[in-house]
């Protein structure tokens, strides 16, 4: 079943094309990994499908609903949840009140003007797990800020799983981590993740290989080829737009 | 014996016997001054839950404070059946449903366009209320004739007596002040600081960005609202100074120089400004200078507001933090 | 009042006047927003000080001309004072701490101003040179207010050499674009934002100053102006000086013929526009952000 589908997106802005032509299929409980040179257009199409961006030209579809136009906030209630490459948590609070912002949200409380949110025992608990899902739960109540940059990242993808979404989109998830941590936070991502859909954005190669079931590469905003990672390894159009530039 | 509870405790009973027996022991002159700081605490209290809590700057904040004291100032004098909690109930709607209109048009701006907006408005309702002088009587203002305060078992009490206002005030400003800071306490309250401390990503976890800040925008209106109307209640006269530049401007001095960070900060700041005032003004013509002055102090080396000076070691004495210091 | 073609055009000249006379001082209080991000609040009152310094320099030294000289000279160096010593301060604390600043700056020289000078507005003599109108398409014209009208485009078309010509204009211009890069590219940039902010304070100074025996000096007229501006960047847009360009010359003809049709309203109609500009147009008239 296809979890996403991107037909034809565009994207230019004030002139300036950054994306043409995507058309794409996220399957449902694949690894799907998006990779290219710098420049081509993965962020943006990150933010086009979550609905940052919108797009100037194509249809986007999540579980054949039409969410072309869609707002931020509607997209991630239906299902799409994303991480982000720097770093975007809620510095001044506590890594529970950070991970509590996101279970409030999923369990739709987000207006409830009648209860005590200190008293509410079931997002305590829920908050509970996702933070010990992420080996936070001893950083409860240390502010987000004060956290180190490893703990600071696994806080980012707590915030991007507590959701529980049908679709994980994760940017850049090893970006400045050393090998080590790399290696730690490739385990954690298989483990989590298990089951889900996944589209992630990389640099690293080694992470793209062993986590991605299908690789799609992007160069100069457009789809240069879709296919297993084998396949992609071999394409030809793929190793020119790598060792070719520069 | 857990110290961080039962200071504030005892310290809020210390508070509320002081509160309640000022009448009886202070001149007249005092309770007046008592009396305007209460409605001017919950004015201030208002605009620090958009300021402070809500991350936003309104310039034009006393549109909301105005709205409510010539709602309730037309009800007092043109529908004397009405008794005086419906009208400060149909003053504090007032503010509520302004302040929801003026939200539905500026918050779709951020920072100083936001701001500009909001004073864009104010300017707007001040105009009116200037020129429609056949309802408001303009500059000139409007004399208000007090209705009795009707209680179910007590019967009609009359409002004449400043003792009496002063309670009826009290009594109001401390339920709008409780009312805001349960507000903030529910998941609403935490959805409007969780919007504060990182819009996008708020987004991003499902936070409707532009309902929340319209829904913080009309719940602070509603509590300005009540504050007009307090106003009007106790000057027994409405003019356009209550929805002029310059009160959106005193709001905010008060809440600067009390403090954003603590919940009672702009209570601090509404005590602090009008009793200096008071004091000031009886010593020189130019006090307004020297409340700019120490304005621009605060701004510069006391960041966060006077309420810092009372945290003594470790113990906070008042609870709450918005987490947003200016 | 009859209508007449003159009548009309003498007020289509006044507002022009006026609106060039706004446009000097929201360009500078533009500039500097679109440079620092801080909406300076207190830019108004140096178009004040402008005023109220060319009265007393011309009472004292008997010549408006050096008046002309010396009074953006003292603003400009306040600017530059108040730059260094107090806004430096406040940049690491962000936006709202530099905007609460700059307010409540504007709040004090306004209460000095009043002290100083007292609440009573002064009469400032227009220039002998310029005393007496001309005969201008059938009506007469103050030849004061063709003086406005030249001096500001001249010091106006000399603000714009300097920024599309020389250095320091493309190191502001630059600014205006990416601070951080021109940072990293090696340029002083707290050097630049001093003297852009005493530049700017110069420069309303200066329209203060060509004021002054046009509207004479009253100890509401900061506040006045701050309105203006503000209604100038919303209608014309943030970031765009050529909407404020149109904005300042709208909000001139507005107030001119305001005063005229609706005498009671003026000020109604120009909070008006405001509100529906930022129902309809949020980013205004000519704006790229909102």
């Amino acid at each position: 079943m296809t979890i996403v589908k991107l037909k034809n997106i565009s994207k230019d802005f004030s002139g300036l094309q950054v994306l043409v032509g995507i058309t794409l299929e996220i399957l449902e409980g694949e690894c799907h990994a998006i990779i290219g040179p710098n420049g081509a257009g993965k962020s943006t199409l990150f933010n086009i499908i979550t609905g940052l961006y919108r797009p100037s030209g194509g249809k986007i579809f999540f579980l054949d609903k039409d969410i072309t136009n869609w707002s931020a906030h509607k997209i991630a209630r239906l299902g799409i949840s994303r991480s982000f490459q720097i770093t975007n948590i809620f510095p001044k609070m506590t890594v529970f009140e950070n991970v509590r912002n996101a279970i409030v949200s999923k369990f739709n409380r987000r207006f409830d003007w009648v209860s005590l949110l200190n008293k509410d025992k079931k997002i305590g608990e829920e908050c509970d797990r996702i933070m010990n899902l992420l080996v936070l739960i001893d950083k409860k109540d240390v502010p987000a800020s004060e956290l180190s940059y490893g703990a600071q990242r696994q806080l980012e993808m707590a915030l991007t799983l507590a959701r529980d979404p049908l679709l994980i989109m994760l940017d850049e998830p090893t970006a400045g981590l050393t090998a080590d941590e790399t290696r730690k936070a490739v385990q954690m991502i298989k483990q989590v993740t298990k089951g889900k859909t996944l589209l992630i954005v990389e640099h690293d190669m080694e992470v793209v290989f062993s986590l991605a079931d299908r690789i799609t590469v992007l160069n100069y905003g457009e789809v240069l080829a879709t296919g297993a990672p084998a396949e992609i390894r071999e394409n030809e159009k793929v190793k020119m737009a790598y060792l070719g530039r520069g | 014996m857990n110290l961080h509870r039962t200071y504030p405790i005892a310290g809020g009973i210390l508070v509320a016997i002081f509160l309640l027996v000022i009448p009886q022991t202070l001149p007249i002159l005092l309770i007046h001054l008592s009396t305007e700081i209460l409605y001017f605490a919950l004015f201030a209290v208002s605009f620090n839950l958009v300021f402070g809590y809500g991350g936003l700057l309104p310039f034009g904040h006393a549109a909301l404070f105005g709205i409510g004291a010539y709602t309730a100032g037309l009800l007092f004098n043109h529908l004397p059946q009405l008794s005086i909690l419906p009208i400060l109930l149909i003053a504090a709607l007032s503010g509520l449903v302004a302040g929801f209109l003026i939200g539905l048009f500026c918050v779709r701006l951020s920072g100083p366009y936001f701001s500009l907006a909001s004073l864009a408005f104010q300017m707007f309702f001040f105009a009116v209320a200037l020129k429609w002088r056949s309802v408001t009587h303009g500059s000139d203002g409007m004399g208000i004739t007090r209705p009795g305060l009707y209680l179910p078992l007590l019967g009609s009490l009359p409002m004449g007596e400043v003792q009496n206002l002063y309670y009826i005030t009290l009594v109001l400003v401390a339920l709008g002040i409780f009312t805001c800071y349960f507000f903030l306490k529910t998941p609403l309250g935490n959805s409007v600081v969780c919007m504060r401390e990182n819009e996008i990503r708020a987004s991003f976890l499902g936070y409707d960005i532009f309902l929340t800040k319209i829904t913080v925008l009309a719940v602070s209106g509603m509590l300005a609202g009540l504050a007009g109307g307090l106003f009007a209640l106790f000057q027994g006269f409405v003019s356009t100074t209550c929805i002029d530049v310059n009160m959106s401007l005193i709001v905010l001095l008060m809440v600067v120089i009390g403090g954003t960070d603590y919940f009672l900060g702009p209570v601090i700041g509404a005590a602090f400004y009008l009793i200096f005032q008071d004091w000031l003004s009886g010593m020189t013509r130019h006090w307004w200078l020297f409340m700019g002055i120490f304005f621009v102090f605060v701004v510069l080396y006391l960041e966060g507001g006077i309420i810092e000076l009372f945290k003594f070691g470790k113990i906070r004495l008042w609870i709450s933090k918005s987490g947003n210091k200016t | 009042m009859e209508a007449s073609v003159e009548l009309y055009l003498a007020q289509a000249m006044h507002g022009l006047v006026y609106g060039m006379l706004i446009f000097m001082v929201a360009s500078g209080l533009s500039l500097v927003f679109g440079m620092m991000g801080v909406l300076n609040i207190s830019h108004a009152a140096f178009y004040m000080l402008g005023a109220y310094l060319a009265y007393s320099i011309t009472l004292f030294l008997g010549s408006f001309w050096i008046s002309l000289l010396i009074s953006p000279l003292i603003v400009g160096g306040l600017g530059i004072l108040i730059e260094r010593y107090l806004l430096r301060k406040v940049y690491r604390r962000g936006h709202t701490a530099e905007l609460l600043l700059t307010f409540g700056l504007f709040f004090i020289l306004a209460e000095l101003v009043l002290i100083i000078w007292g609440s009573a507005p002064l009469r400032v003599a227009v220039p002998k040179l310029f005393d007496g109108e001309i005969s201008l398409m059938g009506t007469t014209y103050p030849n004061y207010r063709l003086f406005i009208l030249g001096f500001s485009c001249l010091v106006l078309f000399g603000m714009a050499l300097i920024l599309m010509r020389t250095r320091l204009g493309i190191i502001v211009r630059a600014a205006v674009s990416d601070v951080v890069m021109e940072e990293a590219l090696g340029v002083n940039v707290s050097s630049v934002f001093m003297w852009v902010i005493g530049g700017g304070a110069a420069l309303a100074a200066i329209a203060g100053v060509i004021a002054a025996p046009f509207v004479s000096t009253y100890p509401g007229m900061g506040f006045e102006i701050l309105m203006d501006c503000f209604v100038v960047i919303v209608v014309g847009g943030f970031g765009s000086l050529l909407g404020v360009f149109i904005g300042s010359l709208m909000i001139g003809e507005l107030q001119s013929f305001g005063i005229l049709w609706v005498p009671q309203l003026a000020m109604v109609f120009q909070f008006l526009l405001m509100v529906v500009i930022l129902i309809i147009r949020p980013t205004g008239l000519f704006g790229e952000k909102a």
